[in-house]
């Protein structure tokens, strides 16, 4: 009997030490949930870095990072949250979009996440509110998806002439409903049409490209998307092989032979929410830290992309343009 | 003991004090005053810089705003005409791509009708003409040239406020931004001073417009968020110019100065903590302190030793006192402080030599007067030398007396009466030996004898001796008839012989006597031996010395005991006894 007492004393004991060992490592451990694959994010992941070093905090030195990537398999996120969830990890950062937030949000009510996306963080019921976020995360929001209808507006400064244009949405976007909705109200108002055509895969691109040069449109507007942003370099590839005038949100489309783009600023954004994982490493509340809204909406064109497609750009446009390829 | 040792103690704690004090507070009344004038200068230095700080901080707040007016300024000088104005469309979206803090801008005509509208987010509007001459913004533009709204707060979080300009004539129309204050961080989190001295911006509301922590700015219009800093504002405003303390956020005690920014109506407040701002003014309150309390310390050691070495040759002097007060004139207090204390020691040292000395007179003329007329005593003593004293051959006259009868008297009277007797024979006697300065070299019993012109001559010694014969052979007599009446049967009879003999102190030791030796000495002893009661004897020597002068008549030749012939013998006449003849 009194062995079998120490036993238990011996075993609820170990059961006691391990998980605080586990618990309170000697270096904290951020916890990296991202969509896709290291490659395209590399130069989010050196924006992210440089922010947690406001902080404080340097990968390899005194924080270390784990890294789960989707590659592009979206469905995989809401496992790889979980995972990071039960690796308790001090931190989890959820970026490049609200995909990755809420399949953070729904992994853990404890562990504090930071997230970083394009769309609204309220309509998309991630926070309550932006000033008083509430919960157990925080984070930071371009404008990215705001600004699709802008998208439409600069592709029609562009061809005045074209009273068509196609409408690229990913239907598994939590915000493409919104979207779609946005650019129709712009498209009344511009008195263009708009063929919205649907692609959430890779293998769907090409037949975005194909319906739209069937449907003799003036050019296609993708809306913020993540998974259409990280694959600009297959979407330009399109682009010059359709010979289709496009705008995206990413500044990588047009650095990759696009024509142009107009979205958030996602170096500011993926430092802000580095710069919020290192405070909250720091001992800060997620509530204290307001949701931040990127000020900087930035355009991009690519001008040898549009000699090539012999479109001439209006100099309103050009000087209006932060990021002009020459 | 104890108390010359209470009394010692207190003399080196009242020295111990005052020496002490004496550095102390100097030291002290310095210190203070310094650390008070230092830390009035401090504060002044303090609130200079926090009040340079806080105009810097409203210089570069102020400078944001003007640059943006300035901006908007470009848009409003050339006048609208009813054409679509291209070249201010891409002039317009220059100046959204220059200035990332403008989110949105509204070009009106002299009409107030709308002619342009761009915008970072929305949709653009070109000449909708939609007449907007009601907004509170065009309003406020056409009076007042530039008209600022008040902050609101874009889904009660990201400050933004509107700016709107009109140009110098109608014609020209109007601008108006919408601006993100947000943008404002650049500047504000830039102002850095002291370690952790910041500013921030509060609207006249008290809202915070502007705040180095973005996660407050975002917030500022949460009252709770604000209230502190509504608190720091009022503070500043009571206390003007100066600076003023107040408690921010965090429970820290803060130095805050403010200063205006004019056209928005905000406030630039610049914020230190106390403990930052006064670590300056703290530390050399300790430097200060720490000083005093050395320079104490040292005072203390300095007090001590210095009292120390003060009442050290007083407590010698003391002991050294003491001892020659005890009669031991020999000591010598050893004080070479070099100073006025030394001085007082070698004085002391001088008093007791000189003690010595008189003690020693004292007792040397003690002995002297055993044998001196005390007069005579005196006079060796004063000349310093006792060579007086010394043997030689001189000149004397030695006097003899003796009582007649005494012996057959002594054997039958009581002890009391021989007593009395001589006590009043030595006092007759005594008094007339004193007056004539007789040197008197032994008596005993009833006899005596005296030596005139030794050891100091004298004038005329046998006329001196002669003179003295007869005082004390009358001051005798008188006393013999007392006596006489008594039944006592006592006669007197006394002796004179003058030549030369040896005197001078025989003896051993301390005792010493002085005395006659020679012929002329045992002369006046036969010479008394023979003679009668109430007769004085003379030799020749002196009758001759007094002849004609005193009546000396001689009794012819005697055969003296111890002399082979026979000696003129005189007798010295002597006043009739009064009564008893």
């Amino acid at each position: 009997m009194r062995r079998r007492d120490a036993l238990a004393w011996l075993g609820s004991a170990a059961a006691w030490t391990l998980p605080v060992r586990a618990q309170s490592p000697a270096i904290p451990v951020i916890g990296y949930l991202a969509p896709e694959s290291p490659g395209p994010f590399d130069s989010r992941l050196k924006a992210f870095r440089q922010g947690l070093a406001d902080a404080g905090y340097v990968e390899g030195r005194n924080v270390e990072i784990e890294y789960r990537w989707a590659e592009g398999r979206y469905d995989r996120l809401p496992a790889l949250a979980a995972d990071l969830a039960s690796r308790q990890v001090a931190v989890l950062v959820a970026s490049g979009g609200a995909p990755a937030a809420l399949a953070a949000k729904a992994a853990t009510k404890s562990i504090t996440i930071i997230f970083e996306m394009g769309g609204d963080p309220v309509a998309l019921g991630v926070v309550d509110s932006l000033s008083r976020p509430g919960g157990n995360l925080t984070g930071v929001s371009s404008l990215s998806v705001e600004v699709s209808r802008k998208r439409l507006e600069f592709m029609h400064d562009l061809r005045p002439a074209v009273s068509s244009f196609g409408v690229a949405v990913n239907p598994t976007s939590p915000t493409s409903g919104s979207q779609v909705r946005n650019l129709q109200t712009a498209a009344e108002a511009l008195g263009v049409r708009l063929h919205v055509m649907n692609a959430s895969t890779e293998g769907e691109f090409e037949a975005i490209f194909l319906a739209a040069t069937r449907e003799q449109a003036g050019g296609i507007v993708f809306t913020s998307d993540p998974y259409f942003a990280f694959r600009s370099t297959q979407l330009a590839d399109l682009c010059f092989r359709y010979s289709m005038p496009a705008v995206t949100q990413s500044r990588d489309f047009p650095m990759a032979g696009g024509l142009m783009s107009y979205g958030g600023d996602f170096a500011q954004s993926h430092h802000r929410a580095g710069s919020y994982a290192g405070q909250v490493l720091n001992g800060e509340k997620p509530s204290n830290l307001p949701v931040q809204l990127v000020t900087k909406v930035e355009l991009a064109i690519n001008l040898k992309t549009a000699t090539a497609l012999s479109i001439a750009v209006p100099s309103s446009l050009i000087s209006g343009a932060d990021t002009v390829i020459e | 003991m104890a108390g010359k040792h209470l009394r010692f103690q207190g003399l080196f704690q009242k020295y111990f004090f005052v020496l002490f004090l004496a550095v102390v507070i100097p030291l002290a009344t310095n210190g203070i005053s310094e650390a008070w004038l230092g830390y009035r200068d401090q504060r002044t230095r303090l609130e200079q810089l926090l009040g340079v700080e806080a105009r810097s901080a409203g210089a570069k707040i102020q400078g944001f705003v003007d640059g943006l007016t300035n901006q908007l300024g470009w848009l409003v000088q050339l006048p609208w005409t009813e054409e679509p104005d291209e070249r201010r469309r891409i002039d317009s979206l220059r100046l959204l791509r220059q200035v990332p803090a403008i989110v949105s801008l509204t070009l009106l005509d002299g009409n107030g009708r709308e002619r342009l509208y761009i915008s970072r987010i929305g949709l653009n509007r070109n000449e909708s003409r939609v007449n907007r001459s009601a907004d509170v913004a065009v309003a406020g533009a056409r009076s007042a040239g530039i008209w600022y709204s008040k902050v609101n707060y874009y889904r009660d979080s990201e400050p933004y406020m509107t700016i709107a300009m009109s140009g110098n004539r109608p014609s020209v129309g109007l601008v108006v931004a919408e601006v993100n204050l947000k943008l404002i961080w650049d500047v504000i989190a830039a102002i850095k001073f002291g370690q952790t001295g910041h500013a921030f911006v509060l609207d006249e509301q008290g809202r915070l417009v502007a705040h180095p922590d973005i996660s407050l700015m975002l917030r500022g219009t949460d009252e709770t968020t604000i209230a502190p800093f509504r608190e720091i504002l009022e503070a500043a405003r009571r206390t003007g110019p100066d600076v003023a303390t107040s408690r921010n956020a965090e429970g820290t005690d803060v130095a805050v100065a403010a200063a205006p920014v004019t056209g928005p109506d905000w406030t630039v407040v610049v914020e230190q903590p106390l403990s930052e701002a006064f670590k300056p003014i703290y530390a050399a309150l300790w430097r200060t302190g720490w000083l005093l309390i050395a320079g104490a310390a040292f005072a203390g050691l300095l007090a001590y030793v210095l009292a120390s070495r003060m009442t050290q040759p007083i407590h010698l002097l003391e002991k050294g006192t003491e001892r020659i007060g005890a009669g031991q004139f020999s000591h010598r207090i050893d004080i070479g402080t070099g100073d006025e204390l030394q001085r007082l020691a070698e004085s002391f040292n001088a008093m007791a030599a000189g003690l010595a000395e008189s003690q020693e007179r004292q007792e040397r003329i003690a002995k002297l007067k055993r044998f001196l007329a005390p007069q005579v005593a005196e006079l060796v003593d004063r000349t310093g030398d006792d060579d007086v004293l010394e043997g030689r051959r001189t000149e004397v006259v030695t006097v003899f007396c003796d009582l007649r009868g005494f012996t057959a008297f002594s054997a039958r009277a009581t002890p009391e009466e021989v007593m009395y007797v001589l006590s009043e024979y030595y006092d007759a006697l005594g008094r007339i030996i004193t007056r004539y300065a007789a040197t008197l070299t032994s008596f005993s019993g009833d006899g005596l004898m005296l030596l005139i012109n030794a050891p100091v001559s004298v004038d005329e010694p046998a006329l001196r001796a002669v003179d003295l014969a007869v005082d004390m052979q009358v001051s005798v007599q008188k006393l013999i008839v007392g006596w006489q009446e008594r039944g006592y049967r006592i006669g007197f009879g006394m002796g004179l012989a003058m030549g030369p003999a040896t005197v001078g102190r025989i003896g051993y030791e301390s005792r010493f006597d002085y005395t006659a030796i020679g012929s002329v000495v045992n002369l006046a002893a036969r010479l008394c031996a023979s003679a009668l009661d109430r007769e004085i004897l003379a030799d020749a020597t002196v009758a001759e010395a007094v002849r004609d002068r005193r009546h000396v008549q001689p009794v012819g030749m005697r055969l003296i005991k111890g002399y082979d012939k026979e000696f003129l013998v005189y007798r010295v006449a002597v006043a009739e006894r009064p009564e008893a003849s």
